[in-house]
């Protein structure tokens, strides 16, 4: 406890300051005895036991800010101590968080707004500094929804004026990987699970630069893409012992929440390295499915670049242009197009695998769900005379509308039955 | 001379406005087994402002033609409504069907329609030309019907004319993409007009072409003397004068209008809803009426202050068509319903650019405009500041513009968003 005072009682260090209704009093919690009472008369005794006054109570900056202002402020500082951020990030916040308040919508918005408004200042500060923060992670700290966080960001964002750059994906592979309890043995991880981090770290980094250029991160949540990566990087490094685990119990095991489309980014991710294995000479002869290709990733990923060029084509430009090339391919020896270590990794042309396929997003290779026919030629002006017969078919006969009174009569009889006051 | 051809155009094409359906409309339901689809390179542009309006505007058009002096530009205008007693000449034929062909090409704009790709736009063209060139032949042989006017040189001045005018058309086409027909004819307009002022001050026919377009790149033409349909065959459909790459070819479709009316009378929900089958109220969810009509398919919200909401019409023209069936509707429950401020309040518009798009890339460079967050919406939104549009743009292409109180809007934001999008196709 700051001061240095003693108690006279007991002579304990440990006073407290606690207000007796609006008296504020210092008091020794070990005995109970009251030290000092009120501060405006003070005996030289007295003032051995003054506390001192922190510089915001001494200067009345807080008076001018209302209390919910001044608890949103407290939240934010509380949210940055949680996070572990510098203390730069915290100033930042807080001056957000205040530049916020002086909007007369924010100041009249419900607490439960004003609550997700710290998130939202904690985020952008966040996403300023490259500092990897995911919406979700400050929404679980915060309690609160998905949706009213979004809304609220939006608005703040749009309200401030602030320019938030995207979220740092390197840096946030690198946060999230760290985070998989997998680098030492415990009584959850077996010793053969047990991974190098720097090892992981370096091939999910890979893993997940591939998907970037494979349109598999464009539009998607980065989450689920990563920790897809990540079981196929921890996968890779030791096959033969760790193929047998799934995607959910490697989560498990790691002690990391399994996001729902990590699944299915998986298996996306799995697929443009099936397509890259196609083009690796000693690979076609294999026949590899979703599960061997596993094996064989760290090959991939040490020609992906030569792979993705040759695996996929441009997806817009025509498919003639691949096919030509591919005849020509076919006709003669390789041509100079390919890389210097590629000539190698060709097949003999009784070998050569199919055309290339278009490199495009998972959401424009898959058919269209229903053809949108086009739309009928409308001749309307607007200025159409309307028939009465047309109105007519729109109301209610008086038979219809008796029969429908007692509809509906009956129906509130039968509720005020079945719910008896 | 030059003030009665404008007034005259514009009189014509004032009354052309009305009838003129707006830009990228599909393709009408009349199609011409003997044209093919339509081609911005309908022969003689200088036909095409003019005759969309023969059927409307006979009587105007005579007068105009009457008033000049026999040039070509009245000797057009003059088969029109047919002076001559000679029901179907061979020029009045090809005539006729040059407006069919217009027709076709007027509610397209210079564009295929909409459901049409890109790979549509070259087998078009090819097909009309073909057609043009048969037609030629005819009328070339059937110059010598009319004899009140000097219509000899027709076939060959026709080539020569409408070679000029595609190529203008081809410039206009690929510029001003997008922009309803009426404003398409009125920027045609200004080249009649130097076509008329050019003939009218030279007699001579050649020297006319050079001074019609003094800016025209092709302007130097040899003079006409080939009647056959080599001049027009060296236009291959495809060179036209600016890049292709300038315009999209692709036109947005609109989805949803919202639209509100004022009734002007205070209603009584509970007996709207007791009285119409297509109503349904619930007062403790919303404190209105949702009304829905099947044609055109729409729903309204009545509320009983008298105002009303009227959605999910595809065009303005319906949106307003429903809002007075639903009055209508109103009127007939017993209430003093009008119809006053009517207003269009939102437009939907979506399209396809057909190539995917690097949603991160955009966000870097058009940061002020931008924002774009994957763990929130997949799309990208782009706040376009002229005009005043949001355009959601997603990475397979589909664009989604909303904001517009305009058609033109939608396609003019979607005209400016094109090109930034374009340089983000590359992976």
């Amino acid at each position: 406890m700051p001061g240095g005072g003693h108690c006279p009682d007991c002579g304990s260090t440990e006073l407290v300051e606690d207000s007796h209704y609006s008296q504020s009093q210092l008091v020794c919690s070990d005995c109970g005895c009251v030290v000092t009472e009120g501060v405006l008369t003070t005996t030289f005794s007295d003032e051995g036991n003054l506390r001192e006054v922190t510089y915001s109570r001494s200067t009345g900056e807080n008076d001018q800010v209302s209390r919910s202002q001044q608890r949103g402020l407290r939240r934010v500082r509380d949210l940055c101590r949680v996070l572990q951020l510098p203390s730069t990030f915290e100033d930042t916040a807080v001056a957000y968080y205040q530049q916020a308040y002086r909007h007369s919508g924010i100041r009249a918005a419900r607490l439960q707004k004003k609550e997700v408004l710290v998130g939202c200042c904690v985020l952008i500060t966040c996403r300023q500094h490259n500092w990897p923060l995911t919406m979700g992670t400050v929404c679980a700290l915060l309690y609160a929804d998905l949706d009213v966080f979004s809304g609220t960001y939006m608005q703040i964002v749009k309200l401030l004026g602030l320019d938030v750059p995207s979220l740092c994906l390197a840096d946030l592979v690198k946060t999230y990987c760290s985070s998989f309890r997998l680098f030492q043995a415990s009584p959850s991880v077996p010793p053969k699970y047990v991974e190098d981090k720097e090892k992981m770290l370096s091939r999910t980094l890979q893993l997940v630069e591939l998907a970037d250029e494979t349109w598999l991160v464009t539009g998607r949540h980065p989450l689920p893409v990563i920790t897809a990566a990540t079981f196929l990087a921890w996968q890779s490094l030791q096959p033969s012992h760790r193929l047998t685990c799934s995607l959910a119990r490697f989560c498990k095991l790691a002690n990391v929440d399994l996001p729902y489309p990590a699944s299915s980014r998986l298996q996306e991710l799995l697929s443009v390295l099936l397509r890259m294995a196609e083009r690796l000479a000693w690979l076609q002869v294999l026949k590899l499915d979703k599960r061997s290709v596993v094996k064989h990733i760290g090959d991939l990923l040490q020609h992906r670049h030569t792979l993705v060029r040759k695996a996929f084509r441009d997806g817009t430009a025509e498919m003639e242009a691949g096919e030509k090339e591919l005849r020509e391919r076919c006709q003669g020896p390789e041509q100079g197009k390919e890389e210097v270590a590629s000539s190698s990794l060709d097949l003999p042309e009784g070998k050569r695998p199919a055309s290339p396929t278009p490199l495009l997003p998972p959401c424009m290779l898959k058919p269209p769900k229903r053809i949108c026919p086009p739309p009928p030629v409308s001749t309307v002006t607007g200025d159409e005379n309307i028939s009465d017969s047309e109105i007519e078919q729109y109301l209610r006969t008086p038979q219809e509308i008796k029969d429908f009174e007692k509809a509906q009569a009956a129906r509130q009889a039968a509720r005020s039955v079945s719910n008896p006051p | 001379m030059a003030p009665t051809v404008c007034s005259g155009l514009d009189r014509v094409e004032a009354e052309a406005q009305g009838r003129d359906l707006r830009g990228p409309c599909p393709a009408p339901s009349r199609p011409d087994p003997q044209l093919g689809p339509a081609s911005p390179f309908a022969p003689a542009g200088l036909i095409n402002g003019l005759c969309a309006t023969r059927a409307q505007s006979g009587s105007a058009a005579a007068q105009l033609a009457w008033a000049l002096p026999p040039s070509r530009l009245s000797a057009l205008l003059t088969v029109g409504p047919p002076p001559m007693e000679e029901e179907q000449t061979y020029l009045e034929l090809y005539l006729d069907q040059c407006t069919a062909q217009d027709d076709l090409a007027a509610p397209r704009s210079p564009l295929l329609s909409p459901v049409v790709p890109d790979d549509g736009y070259i087998p078009n063209t090819s097909n009309s030309e073909t057609v043009f060139n048969a037609h030629l032949q005819e009328v070339k042989g059937a110059s010598g019907h009319f004899s009140s006017v000097d219509l000899s040189f027709l076939p060959d001045e026709l080539t020569q004319e409408s070679k000029d005018q595609s190529v203008i058309k081809s410039k206009q086409d690929i510029e001003e993409n997008g922009k309803t027909q009426s404003q398409q004819s009125r920027l045609s307009l200004p080249r009649e007009q130097d076509i008329g002022l050019g003939l009218i001050s030279d007699s001579t026919l050649s020297k006319s072409h050079s001074q019609a377009y003094p800016g025209d790149a092709d302007s130097d033409q040899p003079s006409p003397e080939k009647p056959n349909s080599t001049p027009l065959m060296s236009i291959t459909p495809m060179t036209p004068v600016t890049p292709v790459s300038e315009c999209s070819g692709i036109v947005p479709q609109l989805q949803n209008i919202v639209s509100t009316v004022n009734l002007a009378c205070k209603l009584d929900l509970k007996k709207i809803a007791l009285h119409a089958k297509n109503a349904e109220y619930n007062p403790k969810r919303f404190a209105a009426v949702i009304m829905r009509i099947r044609e055109p398919r729409t729903t309204a919200l009545i509320f009983s202050s008298g105002k009303m909401v009227c959605t999910g019409a595809k065009s303005e023209e319906q949106s307003r068509l429903a809002a007075r069936k639903y009055a209508r509707v109103v009127q007939k429950l017993g209430f003093p319903a009008r119809f006053l401020d009517f207003k269009i309040q939102n437009m939907v518009g979506s399209c396809d650019v057909r190539f995917p798009i690097r949603l991160e890339g955009l966000v870097l460079t058009h940061q002020q405009f931008s924002s774009y967050e994957p763990e929130l919406f997949p799309g990208l939104i782009y706040r376009m500041v002229k005009p005043r549009i949001v355009l959601l743009i997603f990475v397979s292409g589909k664009v989604v513009l909303t904001g517009a109180k305009e058609r033109s809007e939608i396609y003019e934001a979607f005209e400016n968003i094109y090109p930034i999008l374009k340089g983000f196709k590359k992976a």
